[in-house]
């Protein structure tokens, strides 16, 4: 076992790894990290998650676009590969939640969609992706047989954002306890309040805090 | 009704009275009865909807067909239709296949719906009296998108000559799309179209993009016509690089702000257009379309503005 002080470099590493989509830098910290006998679920949180929180922040500022942050994930998805399957939940809190993820119909835009999801499988929801230009029956039906607490709609168009507002009501309609969250270009909160959702993400790194706290309001129900 | 200063505001001049270019869409289908599928694949259908939607709106200019699928579907690639969206593409030939193997080529008037775009502009051309018919092009970095699917966004970055390799190929395509609206149609403006422009940095804008730009500029140009760059989405940070891609116009969406569009514009001599909130004012009507309206043309100023929806 190796000393904090290691740890925290290899944290350190990996989280650089991810900001500067350095993939090289975040598979070899990835897998020292698991050499060295350091705790995989750790490496994940502190390393990979901190280093895509501050992407986010880099988008939200306009330091980095897409091209950036799309090798940001990749960067991050490789360290994923490595550590996830060597995480140990024994003796941790059990999963946050279970997510229905999916872009509405008549949209095929699912670069925003795919960001969310891996925030989400990051924190450790359950993700049931549906893919792109899903059917509002889709994401009801898919709701109801995994029982997930959340579902998270996303669009790139004015146009197809107005279907939300229809997804939600037959959403509802079916659960009313479902957790429903927005997210995408042409959405904002106020928008999500209009259509009648729980929540609104403005982007990837804040769907997963905006998420925890609708789980835990669900679960005080 | 205003073609002419149309024509002046897209070229950065001052026009007496702020013309006005409302961006129908399939919204013109919508206005005759017609779901977008139908508008977009009928000759007679899309003549009909323009011009109905011209003349309901009382618009100085309008655009003939916002489809930004023509130019992938002409050249044979999968798109999928929907009632009330333009056909999105679906399949991008270039993401498990080279240059070579794809085999593709720039397609031309008589390929896939061209026929019929063609077709239905020479109709609104003949009718459309006193405004200014506007063709769209989609984009060089949209249409390389297309092509090769979200990696073409990392290949900037991490396979810079495959990058240039399909921008090059789609350079000449966003030609050949601006020659058949300025030549065959006759449009009076031709605007390249990128709504995933303002997806990357200013650097990768100048390095990709404008270059990208020129064929088709050049011959917007040289056919006498004016042209113009329309872009989605917050393009704050590229947007004084649009400026001097050599285009007359810059044509802007909700999320800019007026004053700093326009004062970019005055600096190069541009034309711009924007910027009536569509998804809060005219969508959902959380904004009051009129005070959204009377805000963006006190912004806007009388030198080289076009009011239009963001």
């Amino acid at each position: 076992m190796g000393s904090d002080e290691r740890k925290q470099e290899l944290f350190g590493k990996m989280k650089e790894g991810v900001i500067e989509y350095d993939e090289d830098q975040v598979v070899e910290a990835a897998n020292a990290l698991v050499d060295e006998g350091f705790d995989a679920y750790e490496g994940i949180m502190d390393g990979l998650a901190a280093g895509m929180e501050v992407v986010g922040e880099l988008f939200d500022s306009q330091e980095y676009f897409v091209p950036e942050v799309l090798m940001c994930a990749d960067a991050l998805y490789a360290g994923l590969d490595i550590l996830r399957p060597r995480v140990d939940m024994t003796g941790r809190e059990a999963v946050k939640g279970e997510v229905v993820i999916g872009v509405v119909e008549g949209d095929v835009h699912d670069i925003g969609k795919n960001l969310v999801k891996m925030m989400f499988e990051v924190a450790g929801f359950t993700v049931h992706d549906l893919g792109a230009d899903v059917p509002i029956d889709e994401f009801v039906e898919k709701q109801i047989n995994t029982n997930s607490d959340i579902v998270a709609l996303s669009a790139m168009m004015t146009t197809t954002m107005m279907g939300m507002k229809k997804a939600i009501v037959k959403l509802k309609e079916k659960n009313p306890d479902v957790m429903i969250m927005l997210g995408g270009a042409p959405v904002t909160g106020e928008i999500a309040d209009m259509f009648g959702a729980d929540g609104y993400s403005e982007n990837a790194s804040n769907a997963v805090s905006e998420a925890i706290k609708m789980v835990a309001a669900l679960r005080k129900m | 009704m205003g073609k002419q200063a149309v024509l002046d505001a897209y070229q950065g001049k001052y026009t007496p009275v702020v013309p006005w270019v409302p961006y129908v869409g399939v919204h013109a289908g919508y206005l005759i009865g017609e779901p977008a599928d139908k508008l977009l694949q009928d000759a007679d259908l899309l003549a009909k909807g323009v011009l109905n939607a011209a003349e309901r709106y009382n618009a100085d200019g309008i655009p003939l067909a916002f489809d930004l699928a023509i130019e992938a579907m002409s050249m044979g690639i999968e798109a999928k239709w929907f009632p009330d969206n333009p056909p999105t593409v679906i399949d991008h030939p270039l993401q498990h296949k080279t240059m070579a193997e794809a085999d593709l080529k720039v397609p031309g008037p008589k390929d896939g719906r061209w026929p019929l775009i063609i077709e239905a502009g020479k109709k609104v051309k003949e009718q459309l009296g006193d405004r200014a018919l506007i063709g769209l092009t989609c984009g060089p970095l949209t249409l390389a998108s297309h092509l090769r699917g979200a990696k073409f966004f990392t290949d900037m970055v991490k396979k810079p000559e495959l990058a240039a390799e399909i921008m090059e190929f789609a350079a000449l395509v966003t030609k050949e799309s601006a020659r058949i609206y300025a030549e065959e149609i006759g449009c009076d403006i031709v605007a390249l179209v990128e709504p995933v422009g303002s997806q990357v940095r200013p650097e990768t804008y100048d390095k990709f993009v404008i270059p990208a730009c020129q064929p088709a500029l050049e011959t917007i140009h040289a056919a006498d016509k004016v042209s113009a760059l329309y872009i989605c989405g917050d393009a704050t940070k590229i947007v004084e690089n649009m400026m001097y891609t050599g285009a007359h116009a810059v044509c802007v969406d909700e999320q800019l702000n007026m004053n700093y569009i326009r004062d970019c514009a005055l600096k190069y001599g541009r034309g711009f257009a924007g910027n009536l909130k569509l998804t809060l004012a005219l969508s959902l009507g959380l904004v009051d379309p009129r005070e959204d309206a009377i805000v963006s043309l006190a912004a806007g100023g009388k030198i080289g503005f076009t009011f239009s929806p963001g």
